[in-house]
């Protein structure tokens, strides 16, 4: 099966940029400036991320909160139209974690749940089967570009004033050049940013006049270490099958006081047993990349494993998330152990980095 | 992509410069831009003894880990520690700063059967 292309491809391969497969898609890994310095601007200034992988699921109709509620772990009624959400779909039987999203709460009666890419069809399937609600998969009709770093609303402002004054965890419904469009004041990256999802044709219109307003381009590659550093979880690596939102250490993700949801049963009885893993940050010295699959010993027997670890271009040595026996703690001494070698390191909280004031 | 015309290649994407009994050795241009961007190499340790083809180091981006062979067998009789600190190198300077050790080569024959840089080039575009 042939990758799906984003509606800014051209605009990606005009920059030259490396293009490869991400869950089904054919998206930029880096342009040419590479991934440490995308990492950098992040940090320091401004970047656009082209996210338009991620799917859009549009939940409609007078019962589409209730079916929500019903569905997903978070409870919607903490929050209001207008407001984003980060939340969980649990496999019914273990509690797992089929994908970890984002709900745009656009107005009343309107959804746009926003899941990983390869899972799309999957949470499209969970959330439309209910009488007077509808889940369509409009991922194709748009392009959602995330702009990020602490200069991103100053640089969007120039391009688009609406925009860059939504706010953190707002979702806002304006127009760009009389085009309607949906922007959320979320991200992936630990910086203050917001994300724009915008009709499919005018995509590479702002495109160009965020690039002409100074903001680099930046890739998965980049997307990748800094979601590391800012210490959040990716699916597949932190969440996905056998792994609970509990054992992630993401509890505050599970509302247990609206009622039933998807998952529920299995999930309690975790709680009430107590997860027999925990998600871990790690400190490793040096500046060689603990990687995924590598395993972390404590006092003289294997704890746990590292679900994905790299080296922070912001701290200068390893960082890894690993999934721990819950007696190892903040502060123990660790060793990763990968292809014959060992790197010493150390149980440390997470975010790894976070930027100043948050 | 810069493929030096003074330089030996071997299909691992490693160059070699020739001084008498002795190589240089590093990643090609190719190599580096494959890699991405590197934030650690394995230096190599002085004395060893190598075997042509044999692992030489590793070298790991910001995406994935790689092993380094030696093009030619020999032993190692310098290396480059600044890479350690500075593995950034391997891709500003692939052919100049970002050299990763000298070899003295125990068979000619070896150096004498690796790629010229039209060979290599038509390695990389092929």
């Amino acid at each position: 099966m042939t990758d799906r292309r984003s509606p800014l491809d051209d605009r990606h391969r005009a920059l030259d940029a490396k293009m490869v497969p991400f869950g089904g898609w054919d998206m930029p890994l880096s342009y040419p400036s590479g991934t440490l310095a995308e990492h950098r601007s992040c940090r320091d200034a401004a970047v656009v991320f082209d996210v338009s992988h991620l799917g859009t699921v549009r939940v409609e109709g007078d019962g589409a909160l209730e079916v929500l509620q019903r569905t997903l772990t978070n409870d919607l009624a903490k929050v209001a139209p207008g407001r984003a959400q980060y939340t969980h779909l649990l496999d019914p039987d273990d509690a797992s974690v089929v994908d970890d999203i984002i709900v745009w709460w656009v107005d009343e009666h309107r959804f746009d749940v926003m899941p990983n890419a390869s899972n799309t069809d999957g949470v499209t399937a969970a959330l439309g089967t209910h009488d007077g609600v509808t889940a369509a998969d409009v991922t194709a009709t748009r392009a959602v570009l995330a702009v990020q770093g602490p200069d991103a609303r100053a640089k969007l402002a120039t391009v688009w004033s609406e925009a860059a004054d939504v706010g953190r965890f707002r979702v806002a419904t304006l127009e760009w050049r009389g085009v309607p469009a949906t922007v959320a004041g979320t991200g992936y990256t630990g910086e203050d940013g917001v994300e724009v999802a915008v009709p499919a044709e005018v995509a590479g219109d702002l495109w160009d006049e965020l690039m002409a307003a100074g903001v680099v381009p930046a890739g998965l590659g980049a997307r990748d270490t800094l979601r590391l550093e800012a210490g959040l979880p990716l699916h597949g690596h932190e969440l996905g099958p056998g792994i609970t939102p509990l054992q992630a250490g993401l509890g505050w993700v599970v509302s247990w006081d609206k009622g039933d949801f998807r998952g529920r049963v299995a999930l309690a009885a975790e709680k009430d047993a107590g997860p027999t893993r925990r998600l871990r940050g790690l400190a490793t010295e040096g500046r060689r990349p603990p990687r995924a699959d590598a395993t972390v010993h404590h006092a003289g027997r294997q704890v746990g494993v590292v679900t994905s670890g790299n080296f922070s271009p912001v701290l200068g040595h390893g960082i890894a998330l690993a999934l721990l026996s819950p007696e190892v703690t903040e502060g123990d001494e660790v060793t990763v152990a990968q292809r014959g070698s060992e790197l010493a390191g150390r149980v440390v909280p997470t975010p790894f980095v976070s930027p100043p004031g948050r | 992509m810069n493929v030096p015309e003074h330089l030996r290649y071997s299909t691992d994407h490693e160059w070699v410069r020739v001084d008498d009994t002795r190589v240089r050795i590093g990643i090609t241009d190719y190599a580096q831009d494959a890699l991405g961007d590197v934030v650690y190499l394995d230096v190599p340790e002085v004395g060893a003894e190598v075997a042509a083809g044999a692992k030489l180091s590793e070298v790991e981006s910001t995406k994935s880990v790689s092993d380094i062979y030696a093009p030619v067998a020999g032993r190692i009789v310098e290396v480059n520690e600044d890479l350690g600190e500075h593995p950034e190198r391997l891709n500003e300077d692939p052919y100049g700063e970002g050299w990763i050790c000298v070899i003295e080569v125990s068979d000619p024959a070896e150096v004498a059967a690796l790629m010229d840089s039209a060979a290599y080039r038509d390695l990389t575009e092929s």
